[in-house]
């Protein structure tokens, strides 16, 4: 029988400080008692699981925060050796560390490449020195392109490269030099994601004052950010991911495709035995629970099993955001009834105006459809 | 004079808005210990709560009061209250009616206003004997000498000796009652004639059915009688007559001239017991009707729609309920390619819309969206007949007709003499003709203007205010009917006309107000997925145009960490969102936007 495989996610919720509009679950200036404790928790976590997921490969792993490499290397290697004990990775898997500029040296570098990690995702957002004092980073470009490069030497050959748009003060000149500036360092992977303003976090609260692009501008950045990365020989796959091929990242296609993966740590979600659910957010919730016995009811703060219409639901839903879209075969395999007898109507208006492709073998949102796909997502889908 | 009646004081009181009307009823009870102080909840005769807040009284309520004065008898006084506002200008016609005497109430402070005018000559014109009370003594801005040669000279009532009071503290209350002893007539009329009773208010209790408030003329009524209303021709039995008290009606059997008090019946709908009308004895009636009976007759008409679309039925039903007791609403279903089923609903004027908007959306819960409020016009077709029009979808087009009308008022404004200029130049801007201006005194001058209503329906009020400090005051009252070269103004949106948005205006005005909302539309719409044009036409005369750009934006950019649910809760929110939407066309647009653009607010 052909084993079944699954995606991991730790997540790591220290930083150096945090950023205006972050809304991630990460805290700055933890200390060591605090690290340390947490850490205990999550490996913990991961064992207290892993019985369950004794059948499976697994073939992608996400180490993402907040800023993991905030951690003294040792403490990162040794989490990464506890999820060897208690998960079988494969030797082909995918292994991501999120990085943020200026946090990592030759000798950090050379030890997660030693630990099997082989992708690293590192946060540039801007190559403009202004903008990232806006955003409330607290590296420069400078400092990016140094960490760029110790990883490319330490033998990392699968780097992504994070930027945003939207940014205050950012314009689309600013933004197409920030797109030429990480093009021109040949990443295999780019990620460029709209700013968002999420409540709670100070951006939102300044929202108004603060020089935001406006909804135009904007879009005309993500046009950009399409035409010229693909001129540069990035596929654009999913909303705000670029991707030399065979780049993709197969981490973030497991969610977008409905497969099965765990994560671990405040805030985690997974998507596991035909249940979806998230831990609690707050550090000091979750590493009591886990410490308790790791009980669901106090370790989660939602959980929802799938129903057969919820996963049809969640299924379109995910997979309008990849440009392949929904392969109709598939779509009838999975769910027993013709992709075009639920949205063939529903979608009408939308192809009218140009935001979807439906044909014969496959539905997928155009490039404007994509960057409206909450308008068409919330009118055709059931919830 | 019988006896009986010798001891009767019926009376009124008038006053300009604010002028302390309610608080001087208040210190009239408490001070016959009709109400004890204990038991005061603040305006006793305002008891919708909307009548307290608005500090205005809406329906009229009497009550009855007992007081022994200085001569050593004991008098009974019945306090008939009037709404106090223009809005309602025939039901306090009716009121006075009802009564031998007025209290005219004039702010110390403030001096003689529009309504202070407008009241005191409906009393004069019901015969009313006159006592002019002088309220607000306890400010220190109180000019009592000025106001009393105010109300002489230009009302032309004497006021040397009339009582100046505070309603507030208390203060000299006892001088008013004794001057409604002593200066008030006694109520006259024959006990053994033919019955005639005025009737000046009821209302819809779900036991007892329609209570009717009567004042009785001539004649005597009694539980058990059979009744004819003269005006609208219903008979009933009675089943209970007796007096006003405070918190309630008490049963006494038998009402005979001079009297104020209710009657019951078996009555299920106020449209039978029209304010004004007579009730005489079946048997025996009275030769003729009392005069000025008139059905009251809408002047302000709005297109009322539930939010939520599926809640026709509750609006339905809430305007019935409403209807029970007012008897001057009316409505009948209309419906709206734009804003689906709903109802034209006709009113006495806006503020008297506003009332039952806001009764509406707190009694029953209702979320509304209502069309700008019109006048109703007089058309004169081609082929010469006379159509009505009281919703401007319906207007005809200019090749349809002869002549369009519309009502025009008789306005007048009492304003501090330093604010004439500005107040010219607004009834200038609403197509207002100047009649006259009389000084009042050396410092404040009463205006009138014939105006267009539909001028004033919107935001005149606010306008006037605005631009006096609030210090200016305003009555009118119709005139009439009168040639005009009225248009009626489309929107279309993405080339779609949008019904509930047309509206009828004057000729001249057309182009700014075109303008006006074509950029509050522009605004208030949320962008679409595609461009939305914004056009105001005239017939097929586009005479304005803006446009919605496109949205470009809307969507979750990252999501992260694989959080699938919030995702989820995100679109569903979202899609729910989008049920309470309108389709305007092919347009969405929220019922608060909607609303937001009819909201006429000027400047």
């Amino acid at each position: 029988m052909e084993n079944k495989t699954l995606g991991i996610y730790l997540h790591i919720p220290f930083c150096l400080s945090k950023c205006g509009y972050c809304d991630f679950c990460s805290v700055a200036g933890s200390d060591k008692r605090t690290k340390n404790r947490y850490l205990s928790a999550l490996s913990k976590n991961m064992t207290q699981i892993s019985r369950q997921a004794e059948d499976y490969l697994v073939d992608s792993v996400f180490i993402g925060g907040g800023t993991p490499t905030v951690l003294p290397p040792q403490q990162l290697k040794k989490l990464i050796d506890d999820l060897y004990r208690a998960y079988f990775v494969v030797e082909s898997a995918e292994f991501t560390v999120e990085a943020n500029p200026a946090t990592v040296s030759k000798k950090y570098a050379e030890l997660l490449v030693a630990s099997g990690v082989n992708r690293v995702s590192i946060g540039l957002q801007s190559a403009d020195d202004g903008e990232l004092r806006a955003l409330g980073r607290i590296h420069s470009v400078k400092d990016f392109e140094e960490s760029y490069h110790i990883f490319r030497s330490a033998g990392i050959e699968n780097i992504n490269v994070d930027l945003m748009y939207g940014i205050p003060g950012q314009t689309t000149e600013s933004f197409l030099n920030t797109l030429k500036y990480a093009v021109s360092l040949g990443p295999e992977h780019i990620s460029a994601y709209g700013l968002q303003l999420e409540p709670g976090t100070p951006f939102f609260e300044q929202k108004d004052t603060l020089a935001l692009p406006d909804e135009d501008t904007e879009y005309s950045m993500y046009c950009y950010a399409e035409e010229y990365l693909q001129e540069n020989g990035y596929e654009h796959y999913e909303i705000s991911n670029y991707a030399k091929p065979g780049k993709r990242c197969r981490h973030n296609l497991k969610y977008w495709n409905c497969e099965p993966y765990l994560g671990f740590g405040a805030s985690a979600h997974s998507d596991f035995g035909g249940w979806r659910y998230g831990y609690v957010a707050d550090l000091k919730r979750y590493v009591d629970a886990v410490e308790a016995g790791g009980a669901g009811d106090r370790l989660c703060a939602e959980r929802a099993v799938h129903t057969p219409s919820s996963f049809e639901t969640d299924y379109v839903m995910l997979r309008l955001r990849l440009c392949d879209g929904i392969d109709k075969k598939i779509y009838e395999a999975l769910f027993g009834r013709p992709f075009d007898s639920k949205y063939a109507e529903r979608l009408r208006p939308f192809e009218a105006g140009g935001f979807v492709q439906n044909d014969e073998t496959s539905c997928r949102l155009t490039t404007d459809g994509m960057y409206v796909s909450n308008t068409i997502l919330s009118s055709i889908l059931d919830f | 004079m019988n006896d009986n009646q010798k001891n009767i004081r019926n009376f009124s009181i008038i006053a300009h808005i604010d002028h302390g009307k309610s608080t001087l009823a208040d210190r009239l009870l408490e001070a016959t210990r009709t109400v004890s102080t204990r038991d005061m909840e603040e305006q006793v005769l305002d008891n919708m709560d909307l009548e307290r807040e608005r500090g205005i009284t809406i329906k009229a309520r009497a009550v009855k009061m007992s007081y022994t004065a200085s001569d050593g008898e004991t008098y009974t006084l019945n306090l008939i209250d009037t709404p106090g506002h223009v809005d309602f200008n025939y039901e306090v016609s009716r009121s006075l009616n009802a009564c031998e005497g007025a209290l005219l109430v004039v702010d110390a402070t403030q001096g003689i206003e529009a309504q202070t005018l407008a009241n005191a000559y409906l009393a004069i014109d019901a015969d009313l004997e006159i006592v002019p009370v002088i309220n607000k003594i306890d400010l220190p801005s109180a000019q009592v000498e000025n106001v009393r040669r105010e109300i002489e000279d230009v009302i032309g009532i004497p006021a040397e000796d009339c009582p100046a009071v505070s309603a507030k503290t208390g203060q000299n209350i006892s001088q008013v009652l004794d001057a409604i002893v002593r200066d008030l007539p006694a109520p006259k009329g024959d006990p053994d004639a033919p019955l005639s009773c005025l009737i000046f208010d009821s209302y819809y209790d779900s036991y007892l059915g329609v209570v009717v408030y009567i004042r009785v003329k001539e004649g005597t009524l009694r539980d058990g009688d059979k009744i004819l209303l003269m005006g609208t021709g219903a008979r009933f039995e009675v089943v209970e007559v007796g007096v006003l008290e405070p918190f309630g009606l008490s049963h006494t059997g038998t009402l005979s001239a001079g009297e104020v008090g209710y009657l019951t019946a078996s009555i299920k709908n106020v449209r039978d017991t029209r304010v004004g009308d007579t009730v005489t004895h079946a048997e025996r009636p009275a030769a003729e009707p009392l005069p000025g009976f008139r059905a009251v007759q809408p002047m302000v008409y709005a297109g009322i729609y539930p939010a939520d679309g599926a809640r026709y039925g509750d609006l339905r039903d809430a305007l019935e309920k409403l209807q029970l007791n007012d008897a001057a609403l009316q409505y009948e279903p209309e419906t709206s390619a734009a804003l689906g089923f709903g109802f034209r609903c006709g009113f006495l004027g806006l503020l008297h819309m506003e009332i039952i908007e806001e009764r509406l959306e707190r009694e029953f819960n209702l979320d509304l969206i209502t069309t700008a409020p019109s006048v109703i016009y007089e058309v004169v077709m081609s082929d010469g007949t006379v159509r009505y029009i009281d919703n401007p979808s319906n207007f005809p087009t200019a090749d349809e007709t002869k002549e369009a009308r519309e009502p025009i008022v008789k306005a007048s404004i009492i304003t501090p003499s330093e604010y004439v200029g500005g107040i010219m130049d607004l009834c200038q801007d609403r197509r207002g003709v100047f009649f006259d201006m009389k000084y009042l005194d050396a410092s404040r001058v009463e205006l009138h203007y014939d105006l267009p209503l539909n001028e004033i329906i919107y935001d005149f009020f606010d306008a006037l205010k605005s631009r006096t400090k609030g210090y200016a005051s305003l009555d009118y009252d119709l005139k009439g009917y009168e040639p005009s070269k009225l248009v009626k103004l489309d929107f279309l949106l993405n080339g779609d006309q949008v019904d509930a948005l047309s509206f009828i205006v004057h000729e001249e005005k057309a182009y700014a107000r075109a303008r006006k909302i074509a950029e509050k539309l522009k605004d208030n719409i949320p962008r679409q997925l595609f461009e939305v044009p914004i056009q105001a036409a005239i017939g097929s005369r586009i005479i304005a145009r803006e446009t919605v750009k496109a949205m470009r934006k809307d969507v979750l950019a990252k999501c992260y960490g694989g959080d699938i649910t919030r995702k989820k809760k995100l679109l569903e929110k979202q899609k729910e969102g989008k049920k309470k939407m309108r389709k305007l066309g092919t347009v969405e647009v929220s019922p608060e936007a909607f609303m937001a653009v009819l909201r006429l607010d000027e400047e």
